[in-house]
């Protein structure tokens, strides 16, 4: 049974990889922040006398089903905006049918396209790799986080992503070739 | 995944764990919020609520069999005992009830057998006849 002090050490180990795992999948720093607030607020509720253990886990199970509720929540608010607003298309754009598992590669960058590869800063390399790893496919993104920054083992990435451990496998291996060949084009080598 | 594969998928890692370092201090500052709020509603220990909200009598009694039976099993029992207690409860009811009816009927058997009047002449229209004349009279 975790104690308060071993799940407060948990959260402030992963609140921000939360957070920027939530502004990956919701490009918003506000909305963001609500998800990750929501989601440390169920696990306290709900599984506050688990193990410590299991909260990695279950803590990426919670984030993940947050987002996608809040997906849901913004693709209501979109139907009804359309409906009721006569000018919210405007403002809207294609964003109004956007759901998370269709979310696939984004747009270039365009200012960092432009930025010279030879001349690049430590802080615009790290800046160019966030945006790759934003860009890959959800569910690629997903995988590769939890693989490999968020320390979960196989099995673990597949009960919280509920998918299979083959699948995950598959795409970890394709969000990093993703990544090494978009790094490699715009001159990254890390 | 080969060794190239990982090697990248871990320098990925370092950068972005070097990113969080610049995360600006107003989005800190609302995560360690969000943290305190969350550690606010944590569900509390099992065995706790239960001492809690024990009062007295049986809930005490529940609460001290905490340390020998584990939790869904004391929920089940705590409803279980009820129900079964008010099943014996009714079944001790009714036999009772059933007891005093057998005890009436043997009193009124008794009475009747052990009466001078032989048990034939109340089948008799003439005795009958005879009671309700006596009863006008008085």
């Amino acid at each position: 049974m975790a104690t308060d002090k071993e799940l407060n050490d948990f959260l402030e180990n992963v609140e921000r990889r939360a957070f920027k795992q939530a502004v990956y999948a919701v490009r918003k720093d506000e909305s963001a922040l609500d998800i990750v607030q929501d989601a440390m607020i169920k696990l306290a509720e709900k599984y506050g006398d688990k193990p410590a253990a299991e909260l990695p886990m279950l803590f990426q199970r919670i984030l993940q089903t947050t987002i996608l509720d809040y997906f849901r929540r913004e693709k209501v608010r979109n139907t009804w905006v359309s409906l009721f607003g006569g000018f919210s298309r405007k403002e809207g754009g294609d964003d109004d049918d956007f759901d998370i598992l269709d979310s696939f590669e984004a747009e270039d960058g365009s200012s960092a396209a432009e930025s010279s590869a030879d001349q690049v800063e430590r802080a615009q390399t790290l800046r160019l790799i966030d945006e790759e790893v934003q860009k890959l496919p959800t569910r690629q993104r997903e995988a590769f986080l939890m693989r490999y920054w968020q320390d979960m083992d196989v099995a673990e990435t597949a009960e919280a992503m509920g998918c299979s451990e083959g699948s995950v496998k598959t795409h970890c291996s394709r969000a990093t070739h993703a990544l090494a060949a978009a790094l490699k084009a715009k001159g990254i080598r890390l | 995944m080969n060794t190239d594969d990982i090697n990248l998928a871990y320098k990925v890692r370092h950068a972005l764990n070097e990113q969080l370092d610049t995360l600006p201090a107003s989005t800190t500052d609302r995560l360690a919020a969000a943290r305190a709020a969350a550690l606010a509603r944590k569900k509390p220990e099992e065995s706790f609520l239960q001492v809690k909200s024990a009062g007295s009598g049986w809930r005490q009694v529940f609460a001290n069999f905490g340390g020998f039976v584990s939790a869904p099993a004391m929920s089940r029992l705590a409803v279980a005992v009820p129900v079964l207690a008010l099943v014996i409860g009714m079944g001790g009811m009714y036999q009772h009830e059933q007891q005093q009816q057998i005890a009436e009927l043997a009193d009124i058997d008794a009475a009747v057998l052990s009466d001078e009047l032989p048990l034939t002449a109340y089948l008799d229209p003439g005795f009958s006849a005879y009671l309700e004349s006596q009863q006008r009279r008085q």
